[in-house]
């Protein structure tokens, strides 16, 4: 497999100041200042071939989108190597702009008073597409979404979900080498996320496009990625396949119910019910959660057996959070 | 795939097509377009207001007659306009590297400074431009300086001198951003030094005139380069180097911008 | 009392975050010298062309005083309430202002005193003290301080509510840029800001008394430079001063209501 990206020990640090707190503070800081340095990114080794797709997770802070604005070109490193697409990006910015596509959450790069349509051929003339590439493109995208109901839409009309789908179909315009997503779902409801879940597949699939992308949602991680990278505080602490991790930790997911008695009673009665069930439980003021390793029972098992003794008023069925993954990796490691 | 070089035609072709997009969206907008002309022409009548009232009571201002003066004042608005139409997401800068949304703008494989700035064409800007034209015809008319074609092409590269000068001035207090937080207040200035341009350099005391002379370009952006069309006999060698200090003085400030450009962090996200 | 603690701590985090740009701080202090050197300069070269030392009333010395000041004061009351209510209105963020628990007149207001107190120590004050050395004795300091502070309150109070009722009509049309411009451009001359009203011919000066502006920069100044003898013009102004500022935050109040008003029925 051909390289596509590689990173040696790559690390970035940034200067912050540090502000005093108050009004007396802040005209101390007036005369003298106090900086520190915060290392954002911390000695990132890694290399990924073309047409993977690698998810980079991680809690907000931790340093994903410093690295993948570093492979764009934006950021320089403080030290290590980077090469992308046998360029190192922040030498050669605009070169490597024509190879590689981003898509920034919830930043459009589209004109946001034009057309969708507009866009589009504006971005053809940009990155020169000749007419058939450009041609052939378009017929793809139809084929994969609803065209007709965004493309004469100006983009600032349109929805969240709506104004991410267009993003996406433009950096994927010019065909490029690599694209970098940026935390694609974030922001949307479950519906929404899945139609756009299935067109980076599709896309990456047909074209053989090497994907990036950041997230916080293990529910992205599981639908679109072979491989995953999870990154706290700046370190690397998994580079592996996905099924590694699944097999490591099993499939936790929770299942939350919403019970018409008294949460304590209920839970204390839960505890006996699913005694020899391996399930752990816990609630807060709303929910009563029920963790479930999904390759020991099925949850739908569990919750048959809850609603043979109690009524439930309300229940939701949550992946395993980010949160709870990094949490058990730093307790028991990989 | 193939690329081929982007030169000038590109970029021409580019912006051509950029602005006719805009402007056609913002038709759409048409109360917006009437009442910011309604405002614009109502910023320049106050404007010619001011300068009627001082010289209803004081005549000329240091050897500079009503007419000569009223041609600076028109020679400042014209050379306003390229910046204002052309430059005027500088105005958004500071907004878009503080919230970090300037970002969206750097992974374009063309020229940074040219698609930001291409993203805004200010059609209002057109407005100021046509009492520029009036203004100095009306001065030039009472002044009787004969209208000859050297004459002619004189004024429109001066103008255009003139006019790199204020883009300068623009860009650079605009790109302060990336370094300075909150860098409105330069930006601001450097509008407001504009408001002085129309007056005679040799007003201020040698240090004043050091200063808008070479520091800040103030003199350039009307009273050097119109000194060639007003006072033909006493032409100083300033006027006829300005267009080419104006090249250097734009190259500049463009290089500051990207220089700028280059080091933002990307924070705020 | 409670409530007019949270009031100042809106002001308090106004301070803090001007202090914070340390840098644009340096800059606007600066910058305001470096335009009332222009200033300066501008009139210099005018009163020496006109060949005499007294013009309408107002010598060189007088007029400097006048101009200086009221660009320091200009400077200080700029607050871009226009643009800022403006912003506001487009990106939809009124709505979530509007839920607040303090009327968005009243918070947008007290979040910008910050900036009062901070331009005003550090523009305001630098130029005052300056002219006062230079012109040695011309200003008193006396009771005549007091008036003119009571006068600038009442000035900043009718520019904000001159500022609000402008900004309202942005609940209408998209268009701020236009409307701010418009009222800029009106505001400065007719307020005297750019041009002392003494210049002006007699029968737009009449006008002008008819008209709230010139309470927000002539009214002041002219408390500042008066010796504070002259009791009745004193207490006159002063009134004028305070009715217009009364006259307008009732109309600004009730535009605003009906406004709003309208707007949430329309659902725009």
């Amino acid at each position: 497999m051909e390289k596509m990206i590689e990173l040696k020990n790559i690390t970035k640090e940034f200067k912050v100041l540090n502000r005093r707190e108050g009004l007396k503070g802040s005209f101390q800081d007036l005369f003298s200042r106090d900086y520190k340095i915060i290392r954002a990114v911390d000695d990132i080794s890694l290399s990924v071939g073309q047409g993977e797709i690698v998810g980079f997770l991680g809690p907000n802070g931790a340093g994903k989108s410093t690295t993948i604005k570093m492979m764009t070109g934006v950021l320089e490193p403080t030290s290590g190597e980077l090469m992308v697409n046998g360029r190192i990006p922040y030498k050669n910015r605009t070169a490597n702009s024509q190879e590689i596509g981003v898509v920034f959450g919830q930043r459009s790069q589209l004109w946001w008073a034009l057309p969708l349509i507009e866009s589009f051929k504006l971005l053809k003339d940009i990155y020169q597409i000749p007419q058939k590439d450009y041609d052939d493109m378009m017929e793809l995208y139809g084929g994969l979404v609803n065209f007709e109901e965004i493309l004469h839409k100006p983009v600032r009309q349109m929805s969240l979900g709506q104004r991410t789908l267009s993003d996406i179909l433009a950096a994927f315009l010019h065909n490029p080498k690599v694209v970098f997503l940026d935390e694609p779902t974030i922001g949307l409801d479950v519906a929404m996320k899945s139609k756009i879940r299935e067109l980076i597949l599709e896309l990456n699939k047909q074209k053989n496009t090497t994907v990036i992308l950041t997230t916080h949602d293990m529910g992205d991680v599981d639908a679109l990625c072979e491989r995953i990278v999870i990154i706290d505080k700046g370190k690397m602490l998994y580079d592996n396949d996905i099924r590694h991790l699944r097999q490591f930790f099993g499939s936790y997911r929770t299942l939350k119910i919403r019970p018409n008695e008294d949460m304590d009673v209920v839970e204390e009665h839960l505890e006996k019910e699913l005694a020899r069930m391996d399930v752990r439980i816990s609630h807060d003021e709303e929910w009563i959660s029920i963790l479930i390793n999904e390759e020991q029972i099925k949850v739908l098992n569990v919750l048959k057996k809850v609603q043979e003794k109690h009524e439930i008023r309300d229940m939701q069925l949550e992946e395993i959070s980010t949160e709870d993954v990094i949490k058990k990796i730093y307790r028991e490691g990989v | 795939m193939d690329v081929k070089k982007r030169g000038i035609a590109f970029y021409f072709k580019i912006y051509f097509k950029i602005i006719t997009q805009d402007i056609k969206s913002r038709m759409s907008y048409r109360a917006d377009f009437v009442i910011s002309t309604l405002g614009m022409i109502a910023t320049n009548i106050v404007g010619f207001a001011a300068f009627w009232l001082m010289f209803s009571k004081f005549p000329n201002i240091n050897g500079w007659g009503y007419y000569e003066m009223l041609f600076l004042y028109g020679f400042s608005l014209i050379s306003i306009t390229p910046t204002q139409c052309l430059l005027d997401n500088n105005w958004n800068l500071r907004r878009y590297v503080f919230d970090g949304d300037f970002v969206k703008y750097c992974f374009r494989p063309i020229n940074l400074f040219f698609y930001y700035e291409s993203e805004v064409f200010d059609i209002k800007g057109l407005g100021q431009l046509a009492f520029g034209i009036g203004t100095i015809c009306y001065s030039w008319h009472h002044l009787a300086i004969p209208v000859t074609f050297m004459a002619i092409v004189k004024l429109v590269v001066f103008l255009s001198t003139a006019s790199l000068f204020m883009m300068a001035m623009q860009n650079a207090a605009a790109a302060t951003c990336f370094w300075i937080e909150n860098s409105f207040y330069i930006l601001d200035l450097s509008l407001k030094l504009k408001d002085y341009a129309k007056y005679p350099v040799t007003i201020y005391n040698t240090v004043f005139r050091f200063l808008f002379t070479f520091l800040l370009p103030v003199a350039f952006i009307a009273y050097y380069p119109s000194l060639v069309i007003l006072r033909p006999d006493e032409v100083p060698i300033l006027s006829w180097l300005s267009p080419v200090i104006g090249v250097l003085f734009f190259y500049l400030s463009y290089k500051m911008w990207m220089r700028g450009a280059s080091r933002y962090d990307g924070s705020g996200s | 009392m409670n409530r007019f603690k949270k009031y100042l701590a809106l002001t308090r985090a106004g301070i803090i975050e001007c202090i914070n740009y340390r840098m644009s701080l340096a800059v606007m202090v600066f910058g305001n010298l470096l335009y009332l050197t222009l200033i300066y300069f501008v009139w210099k070269a005018i009163f020496a062309s006109s060949g005499s030392d007294v013009v309408n009333g107002m010598t060189f010395e007088s007029t400097m005083i006048y101009l200086v000041l009221a660009t320091a004061l200009f400077n200080f009351m700029e607050m871009y309430i226009v643009w800022e209510m403006g912003r506001d209105i487009q990106s939809g963020k009124i709505a979530l202002n509007l839920i607040r628990p303090m009327e968005y007149r009243n918070y947008l207001f007290w979040s910008v005193s910050g900036s009062f107190v901070v331009n005003f120590v550090f523009t305001f004050i630098p130029t005052f003290i300056i002219v006062l050395l230079v012109t040695k004795g011309t200003i008193g300091l006396g009771i005549n301080l007091v008036y003119f502070m009571i006068a600038v309150i009442l000035a900043v109070v009718i520019n904000y509510e001159i500022d609000f009722i402008v900004g309202t009509i942005c609940l209408y049309t998209e268009s701020i840029w236009g409307i701010n411009i418009m009222k800029q451009a009106v505001v400065t001359l007719l307020s005297g800001a750019t041009i002392p009203l003494a210049f002006f011919p007699d029968k737009l000066r009449t006008v002008i008394d008819y008209l709230p502006f010139r309470a927000i920069y002539d009214t002041p100044l002219t408390l500042l430079l008066s010796d504070g003898t002259d009791q009745k013009m004193i207490l006159s102004k002063l009134l004028i001063s305070l009715g217009w500022a009364v006259l307008m935050s009732v109309i600004s109040r009730l535009f605003w209501k009906v406004s709003i008003k309208q707007v949430t029925v329309n659902g725009g």
